[in-house]
């Protein structure tokens, strides 16, 4: 395993209490391998990735257990300048708003070039040569030319191909992209995706794609972890959960997009809204827009029940659920 | 047909881009919104497709008169509603109504949600006597599945979902005819998109509203519309019913919108065939000759560059009817029906790609 | 042209109704709220507003109260120096001239043989009420000329640009000295006139960014799409929403518009003597601070304390009035 989260806690202090955001997450990632985490807002996908990369805002927010074992090491244990070695050379992070994660005052070479300045040593006039090398690798047409410019003279798509050539820069193992194409366009969204799934493979990189939409999920990942209210409730091979999902969650998520043989229909909806984080449910957190919710379901929380060898599911009737 | 109870035509709102403070001097144009033509059937629901920029949102605000057009007309029932002012201004307004994209920036953070349902009476007050509206306005709360106590709560103790309801509310106060709303859902999380999706299907037949449904995405904009509209860089480049414009789309701009859609099946990704685009939109201040989406085309030839395509059934599909015979500005539009003859990827003509957006 | 995609992810500041609340129909079975943030948390219990939730921040807040209870202290004086000065300001022994801290004069004496204490607590009358009142004008013109620019914008929007940049350009004190040279009056008007005159342009730019932004929110939109006029839009759309800022300006410009009328005071062209001010002692005391230091320290001590109270109050209800500090 490339990357193991075990059993992660994250909170945040707020003025109406402790939010607990992140409640006991597990995940993993192979090389070569892409785990999409999919989840609402709220649902703690970002939170826990921004715990693995070291950026949590700390205060207000706070790591009160678990582990990050990646390539052997727990980075949590790390101290800080050593924590910084491993972020952007050995994992990186891609953003959503690829603008406002570029400086606006420095030409996007320079920019790209900083990477091997400071991480490698290179000389200014080397590492110019690296960024070129690089934008024509994300496929930025005339990167000679626009190496010069600055992140306002690119348009949106173009933008997110610099952050995600300045992620690869140092060839990292794992690559993280929080939700990495929600602000483009569709068309220029399956640009992106294409690109990010190219470079994995020519790379052999982990990555962690993190998004709410599921048919970004389908198109490029090969296993999913399902968030809700801070917990993982159902993980599985990408093939296996559109087929038949062993959570009622997940099955929500999928009945509510519009189909076309539904045209004219109601569409399936979960009824009510996401749980507020300083106050979960006690029992399953998902248990009150729950279709299949019982007794039990209001007071024990259900661990993650093995479905099968490579899957889990976080339901007390999850058979129930499998078999629809 | 339905009988229109909104016309649109020739349809055009160019920003000017000026330089210099006291002398203001034109030096171009933004074309957000370059020739649209369309008309909305009464208890019919179009959708208006189409990327950021494409002008889909002003074509929405001109319907509901916040902007004016700099020429075209809208036609309300057969009246010009794009040069009215005044009373017969406010009269129309009664019954074109809006419902907004953002449900945290369109509800005033200072007034209760019954000042907000009910300022509508207060403008239009022959609407309904002083003594009713409090009434009406818990009417309209229950119709949108919120509880009638909430009369007095603020905007922001309600969650996305349920603002979207009082904006919903708010929109149907007057009674409207005509309903436009734009991304009414996109804002929202994925679980309680589709709570108000059903919402506004629901409403729409039971106040038998004609309604103008603009969005981005197009398995929504299938699922609520009876017609669909697909808009690129301030046109509509391909118009017909649901199953003409997703099953039999003529269009290349639509073809490739349509495949870039990612489909939540993952079975569907090895043999699935794409049309990646490359490039960006151009920008509207800056639009290309001829057809439009000539620069990011496989299909562009020098046609294309000369010759502005027509909105209208390509001379070639005319006779023999069937569902490509709809309308569609292409000088080759050729029926790309998905999984039938899906066209491969083509590298376009002139690499327009990546010119600053 | 706005067609802005927004996804559900981000700070959308989520709120929703509390425990004690039930819910809509479909809703009906979570009577708990969602977070806020990117996947962070902010949530709110029950009714609040911006201005209750900015009193409530205020109470808690150490700045506020101490800044609070200087200026309520000062206002009292200002109101009725007698109360705890019952001499006349004007009643002076040079026989005394200079001399230093004695029973019943606990400032001691400055060079004209006034009771320094009499004065810096009568000179708080002249200094507040300059600064309320020089406040007030420029608030009162400088929101309505910048609300009405900002609302309709278009030429009426450039002419007062460049006339608020014309009066950018003039320096304060130089201004002063020349405009205020000319005018001979025993009243504090010139001065409050002169501070409102050079004073609203700041305060106009703000109401104007204010309304501006203000006025591209969807409610206003909404309102206008329901066909409300401009007046219902400006009052009751767009002022309640951009009045924030103008006070919060307003507020520390007090403190600043105190210490305008002490310099034009010490430079001779403020209030004139017989008239009572901390700007006119200070300058009276200067040329002896040596001997007799007491009678520059109390005014220009009152002074800074005055200025400085303000300064912190407006920084307070500033911090106060931005969520985003919260």
């Amino acid at each position: 395993m490339l990357l193991e989260v075990r059993d992660l806690h994250v909170e945040f202090r707020t003025r109406d209490g402790v939010a607990r955001a992140v409640n006991g997450v597990s995940y993993g990632v192979d090389e070569g391998e892409t785990l999409a985490v999919l989840g609402e807002s709220g649902s703690g996908k970002s939170v826990t990735a921004q715990a693995i990369m070291g950026i949590l805002d700390v205060p207000p927010g706070r790591i009160t257990g678990g582990e990050v074992v990646f390539q052997g090491r727990d980075l949590l244990k790390l101290k800080e300048d050593e924590r910084r070695k491993v972020r952007g050379a050995e994992m990186s992070m891609i953003f959503q708003d690829a603008l406002s994660s570029l400086n606006p005052v420095l030409s996007v070479g320079d920019q790209l070039g900083e990477m091997f300045t400071v991480h490698r040593g290179m000389s200014r006039k080397d590492a110019r040569a690296k960024a070129v090398e690089l934008m024509d690798r994300v496929r930025i047409p005339a990167a000679r030319e626009r190496v010069k410019q600055y992140p306002h003279q690119f348009s949106g798509g173009m933008r997110q191909r610099v952050m995600i050539a300045m992620a690869l820069a140092l060839e990292p193992a794992l690559i993280i992209a929080d939700e990495p194409t929600t602000a483009l366009d569709v068309t220029v969204q399956a640009q992106v995706m294409e690109l990010l799934a190219e470079l994995r493979r020519e790379y052999r990189m982990g990555l962690i794609l993190i998004t709410h939409d599921l048919g970004v999920v389908a198109d490029v990942a090969d296993r999913i972890a399902v968030m809700y209210a801070g917990r993982i409730v159902e993980s599985a091979p990408v093939h296996d959960i559109y087929k038949a999902p062993a959570h009622p969650y997940t099955r929500g998520l999928l009945d509510s997009v519009p189909r076309l043989d539904l045209k004219g229909r109601e569409l399936y909806a979960i009824k009510g809204l996401p749980p507020n984080l300083t106050h979960i449910p006690p029992g399953c957190a998902f248990h009150p827009r729950c279709p299949l919710a019982r007794d039990v379901c209001r007071t024990d929380e259900p661990p993650l029940h093995e479905v099968a060898d490579t899957r889990g599911s976080a339901c007390h009737f999850w058979r129930e659920c499998l078999n629809g | 047909m339905a009988e229109p109870i909104i016309e649109v035509s020739d349809l055009v709102k160019h920003y000017p881009l000026t330089r210099g403070v006291l002398f203001r001097k034109q030096v171009g144009a933004v074309r957000a919104v370059d020739g649209v033509d369309f008309h909305l059937g009464r208890g019919e629901t179009l959708g208006i497709v189409g990327e950021s920029g494409c002008g889909k949102s002003t074509v929405a605000k001109m319907l509901v008169n916040l902007e004016r057009p700099t020429a075209g007309s809208i036609r309300y029932k057969g009246e010009d509603i794009t040069r009215l002012s005044g009373r017969a201004l406010k009269a129309v307004r009664r019954n074109i109504q809006m419902v907004f994209q953002d449900p945290y920036t369109s509800l005033n953070p200072r007034m209760t949600v019954g000042d907000i349902i009910g300022e509508p009476y207060d403008i239009h007050p022959e609407v309904a006597p002083k003594g009713d509206r409090r009434r009406r306005v818990q009417d309209l709360l229950d119709v949108v599945g919120l509880d009638p106590e909430y009369i007095n709560r603020y905007p922001h103790q309600f969650s996305g979902g349920q603002r979207q309801r009082i904006g919903i509310a708010r929109g149907l106060a007057l009674r409207p005819e005509v309903i436009v709303a734009d991304e009414p859902v996109s804002a929202l999380d994925v679980s309680v998109q589709a709570q108000v999706i059903n919402l506004m299907d629901r409403l729409q037949r039971e106040f038998e509203l004609s309604c103008v449904f603009i969005a981005h995405d197009l398995s929504i904009v299938r699922h609520i519309s009876d017609r669909v509209g697909v808009m690129y860089l301030g046109r509509i480049v391909e118009t017909g019913t649901d199953t003409e414009i997703y099953e039999h789309p003529t269009h290349p701009y639509t073809q490739a919108l349509l495949s870039a859609v990612p489909v939540p099946d993952p079975e569907a990704r090895e043999h699935r065939e794409r049309i990646i685009l490359s490039g960006d939109v151009p920008s509207p201040t800056n639009i290309p000759s001829g057809c439009r989406f000539r620069t990011r085309c496989w299909k562009a030839r020098e046609r294309c560059a000369r010759e502005v395509p027509a909105l209208a059934v390509p001379a070639w599909f005319r006779t023999g009817g069937g569902p490509a015979a709809h309308d569609s500005a292409c000088h080759f539009a050729a029926d790309g029906s998905i999984g039938r003859s899906a066209p491969g990827q083509v590298v376009p003509l002139e690499g327009h790609g990546g010119g600053p957006g | 042209m706005s067609d802005r995609h927004y996804e559900p992810e981000p700070a959308l500041a989520a709120t929703a109704v509390g425990g004690t609340v039930d819910l809509g129909v479909e809703e009906a079975e979570t009577p708990k709220k969602r977070p806020a943030g990117p996947d962070g948390p902010a949530p709110q219990d029950r009714p609040r507003s911006l201005w209750s939730d900015a009193w409530r921040d205020l109470r808690r807040n150490p700045v506020f109260i101490v800044s609070g209870l200087v200026i309520l202290f000062l206002v009292l004086i200002a109101l009725w120096p007698s109360a705890i000065a019952s001499r006349s300001p004007l009643d002076c022994d040079l026989s005394k001239a200079q001399e230093g801290s004695q029973a019943g004069h606990p400032f001691g004496f400055d060079g004209q043989g006034c009771d320094v204490y009499t004065r810096t607590v009568h000179g708080a009358r002249t200094s507040v009420a300059v600064g309320v009142l020089a406040t007030l004008g420029v608030a009162v013109l400088g929101s309505v000329l910048g609300a009405l620019a900002g609302f309709f914008g278009g030429i009426w929007d450039s002419i007062l640009s460049r006339i608020t940049d014309v009066f950018f350009a003039i320096p304060v004190v130089l201004g002063g000295l020349v405009l205020l040279s000319v005018i001979t009056s025993d009243t504090v008007w010139p001065v409050i006139g002169f501070i409102v005159l050079l004073g609203w342009p700041q305060l106009s730019r703000i109401a104007r960014g204010a309304v501006i932004t203000a006025k591209q929110h969807d409610y206003v939109q909404a309102a206008r799409a329901l066909g409300a006029s401009n007046s219902r839009l400006m009052l009751r759309h767009i002022a309640p929403n951009a009045v924030a800022p103008v006070i919060v300006v307003a507020t520390i410009s007090l403190g600043t518009y105190i210490a305008l009328e002490a310099t034009l005071s010490y430079l001779g062209v403020g209030l004139k003597p017989p008239s009572v001010s901390w700007g006119i002692d200070i300058s009276a005391a200067s040329p002896y601070v040596r001997n007799a230091p007491h009678a520059l320290l109390w005014p220009s001590g009152a002074l800074a304390i005055t200025v400085l109270a303000f300064i912190m109050l407006g920084d307070a209800v500033r911090d106060a009035l931005d969520p985003k500090l919260r």
